[in-house]
């Protein structure tokens, strides 16, 4: 048994997919590209196969990470070969980045991403939102779920925030964290913003530019695709501020 | 003749309206396509659009509407795309903003195709095809269309009676389309709207309700049979759609039509002769299609697979070479051997479902459904003795000759059933009931039977729920739908303004028991003039669904109906006994691996 990191990105049809969906994505491109993988024990076994970033529906990305055991043992000089047969066997809106063998188990933990997405007002209105969003004691928001209502106060775990214009509308980028505590959600930050400015809390074109992890080792790190909040390792986010 | 347009007007529109619209849903995947195997072929003429009317998860899983797109996209010059059926959030937010229903491949509106094909599957769906029709900006009733509109063509097997549809569509196809795609495409290059219908209706199969046409004799159409189907492979690229669908598995159609003729059933007549194909075929097909989806499961189709004759062979070779595979086999035979054979495919389903249909044998004799309790019981220690720990049986009640003692026996079979369970497995046995509504359909020997009507069907599902022991589960199904499914089945072309009334009242996803409302069904029917259930025809007179003429003699079906009257049985004729249905004649014949 082999343990790999899997990069990816999507985009175009794809990032309408759910987190789940996704996972069947990944599942079904290994399949296609005769890349077995380990299963789990117990009466119905699994892929050994986890994201662990959900992505949200609707959302591109340029450097996603998957974590992946697969039968048998990976010779360091067959990857290219494996690299090519996903990315053959990958769908239309999906890319295959990178494939490193990992050792012992990955156990990646997302601390931050990045992210930006559309909000169709002008850049100045926004920007002026987001000095508010600053200057404010807190920004909360009412989280509802089966469980209950919680409140969830943004300001914890959104940092980096910016606003560029893009034709008329403007593209916001921001950051969120990720803790003990969780964090908030992209359409919360946007709902916030939103109300602030009088629109539709609508979230358009979203697109999570980059996650940064810890619990990987360095040589991995960079396998990760890896940006630092405020960077762009990857050199992809082209409206990155 | 026009071209796929580069970037129409509406394109450009669409492309700019849909992230907007998609943030608005749930569910967007289901409206942007780029699953595995899509076609692409931009520039290429004509543009067919393929519609399964209901949403995306039910119609991608739709076998037929995967044999058309790839048998257009891959063997003609069609483009051929697809539209299913919008959601009420998302037709709410396409008409609020007034955008036209698109297809998944170019994103361009459905309404600038040359052809709009609709697979008609079941009555339910039907209000669901007026949905598409306005939000794709595409006049409802035929006779209003003009030469901007595509020509609207329905197939599938609700084609044995189109007539309800009949005042939406310019044309159905009756049968089975895989021979004559190229003559429908073909068709398609006549300069105006009116000679390309002119041209279709000279396809043979083509059924034109609103214009005059050259037939046979009798002025009747004749239902087309694929005789090719045998040395044909089935489809090995199949669409495999990015979010989850009603079905994750490769599917292979291993025989079309079945020589079972059970009585009440319309596909069995419909799809007559059988024609199999060979089991190295289906074997080699699993295996591109395994290797090409990426699934871990492969069903042999057909409308009764213990039936076909190489199922052994196809289910030993697929398992053969693909030892961690599952092979499912649907519609399993009554008898201990189907249930050996479906373990032999699939050892890790926990639960098999046998379809007994009636409760005494002197109605499953009217009914044609040759099990007798022996066999029954034999089956049932098969299921448990192979490992299984659940069984679901399937039953009907309202037949036509049906009395309170059949539907009582049906709870005595089902507590049979179980002690059996419960013998062979002690304390992990589960046995369950489905129990659904007999709805005549037509071109089947009990085409003229009449539904038994909504009192009588809650009565006897009353009947059978008081007589059901513990621990043993019973699901009905819900006799309004079954009323206004029997209404469309048996209707003429006068249930179009029962559709059309329901529709404009709300009426939408009708299979959907979270969205059926029968209040506005019957406020349809009041305002129509239409006695939910019908027939409004009297049934000694012509059948509204004359015009299609489905191969199968009008005097078998009256023979098989008096036949049932009597309960007597009639022989399969895969065992060599012509029953002289009608149906094999000329080059058409039953083509069975031996």
């Amino acid at each position: 048994m082999s343990w790999w990191l899997v990069s990816f990105g999507r985009g175009g049809p794809a990032r309408y997919i759910s987190h789940l969906d996704t996972i069947r994505v990944v599942q079904r491109t290994f399949a296609r590209a005769d890349i077995e993988f380990a299963l789990t024990q117990g009466m119905r076994p699994k892929p050994r196969l986890s994201l662990p970033l959900a992505l949200p529906t609707g959302a591109a990305a340029l450097d996603e990470l998957a974590v992946v055991e697969v039968a048998g043992e990976t010779q360091e000089a067959a990857l290219g070969m494996h690299l090519v047969a996903l990315r053959a066997a990958v769908a239309d809106g999906f890319t295959i980045e990178r494939l490193v063998m990992a050792g012992e188990r990955p156990r990646p933990q997302a601390v931050a991403a990045a992210y930006q997405c559309r909000l169709r007002v002008p850049c100045a209105d926004v920007r002026g939102a987001l000095e508010w969003f600053v200057d404010a004691p807190s920004v909360s928001v009412v989280r509802a779920s089966p469980k209950g209502r919680k409140a969830v106060e943004l300001k914890e775990h959104v940092c980096e925030l910016s606003a560029s214009p893009r034709d008329a509308d403007t593209m916001l980028a921001f950051t969120l964290r990720y803790g003990p505590s969780g964090s908030a959600r992209v359409d919360e930050v946007v709902t916030a913003l939103a109300d602030r400015l009088g629109i539709e809390p609508l979230v358009l074109d979203l697109t999570r530019l980059g996650v940064t992890w810890k619990g990987l080792p360095s040589r991995l790190l960079a396998a990760a695709g890896e940006i630092a909040p405020g960077g762009d390792a990857a050199g992809k986010g082209d409206d990155w501020q | 003749m026009r071209t796929l347009p580069e970037e129409s007007h509406d394109e450009v529109r669409l492309r700019h309206d849909l992230n907007d619209l998609l943030a608005r849903v749930a569910r967007p995947g289901r409206y942007v396509g780029g699953e595995f195997h899509t076609r692409h072929k931009p520039g290429a003429s004509p543009r067919i659009v393929l519609s399964y009317p209901d949403v995306y998860e039910i119609g991608i899983a739709n076998t037929g509407l995967q044999i058309l797109y790839a048998g257009l996209n891959d063997a003609t010059p069609a483009a051929a795309e697809r539209a299913y059926c919008p959601w009420p959030d998302m037709a709410l937010v396409m008409r609020a903003r007034g955008v036209p229903l698109w297809s998944l491949e170019s994103g361009a509106p459905v309404r600038d195709a040359q052809l709009w094909g609709f697979t008609l599957q079941h009555e339910l769906t039907y209000t669901n095809i007026l949905e598409m029709l306005d939000l794709a900006g595409v006049p409802l009733h035929a006779e209003e269309r003009d030469e901007a509109d595509p020509i609207v063509l329905g197939g599938g097997p609700g084609t044995a009676n189109p007539l309800p549809l009949a005042p939406f569509f310019d044309a159905f196809f009756i049968g089975e389309a895989e021979g004559r795609l190229a003559e429908i495409v073909a068709a398609l290059a006549a300069p105006t709207r009116a000679q390309r219908l002119r041209a279709l209706g000279a396809v043979p199969g083509i059924f034109l309700p609103h214009e005059p046409q050259a037939t046979g004799g009798d002025g009747r159409v004749r239902r087309q049979v694929f005789m090719g189907f045998s040395q044909t492979p089935p489809v090995t690229a199949p669409l495999v759609p990015l979010i989850e669908g009603v079905h994750d598995r490769v599917v292979i159609e291993v025989m079309r039509g079945c020589s079972a003729g059970c009585r009440f059933c319309q596909a069995g007549m419909w799809y007559r002769p059988v024609r199999e194909r060979p089991a190295a075929m289906v074997v080699e097909a699993a295996a591109q299609a395994l290797k090409a989806t990426g699934c871990d499961e492969v069903s042999l189709i057909s409308l009764s697979s213990c039936d076909y004759g190489g199922v052994r062979e196809a289910v030993a070779g697929i398992r053969a070479r693909f030892p961690q595979v599952r092979v499912s086999l649907p519609s399993l035979r009554v008898d201990s051997a189907a249930v050996v054979l479906a373990r032999l495919g699939d050892e890790q389903r926990g639960s098999v479902t046998l379809a007994p249909e009636a409760g005494t044998q002197g109605l499953r004799d009217a009914i044609n459904k040759r099990v007798d309790e022996e066999t029954f019981g034999a089956a049932v220690r098969g299921v448990f003795g192979a490992g299984y720990s659940g069984l679901k049986l399937y039953f009907m009640v309202g037949l036509p000759g049906e009395t309170d003692d059949d539907v009582a026996a049906i709870a005595a079979l089902a507590s049979s059933a179980l002690s059996h369970a419960k013998a062979a497995a002690p304390g992990r046995a589960r046995v369950s009931l489905a129990v659904s509504s007999f709805v005549p359909k037509a071109h089947s020997a009990f085409e003229r039977a009449g539904f038994a009507g909504e009192s009588v069907i809650r009565h006897r599902q009353e009947l059978l729920r008081a007589l059901l022991a513990r621990p043993l589960k019973v699901r009905f199904h819900d006799v309004e739908t079954s009323l206004v499914e029997a209404t469309m089945a048996m209707g003429g072309r006068e249930v179009g303004r029962l559709i059309e009334a329901a529709w404009r009242a709300g009426a939408r996803f009708d299979g959907w028991s979270e969205s059926f409302d029968a209040a506005i069904w019957r406020r349809a029917a009041a305002e129509v003039d239409i006695e939910l259930g019908g027939p409004a025809w009297d049934r000694a007179e012509t059948l509204p669904w004359l015009p299609v003429d489905s191969l199968v003699h009008d005097a078998f079906l009256r023979e098989e109906a008096a036949r049932a009257v009597r309960a007597e049985i009639t022989d399969d004729c895969r065992d060599g006994t012509c029953t002289s249905c009608g149906v094999c004649s000329g080059e058409i014949e039953m083509d069975l691996v031996r």
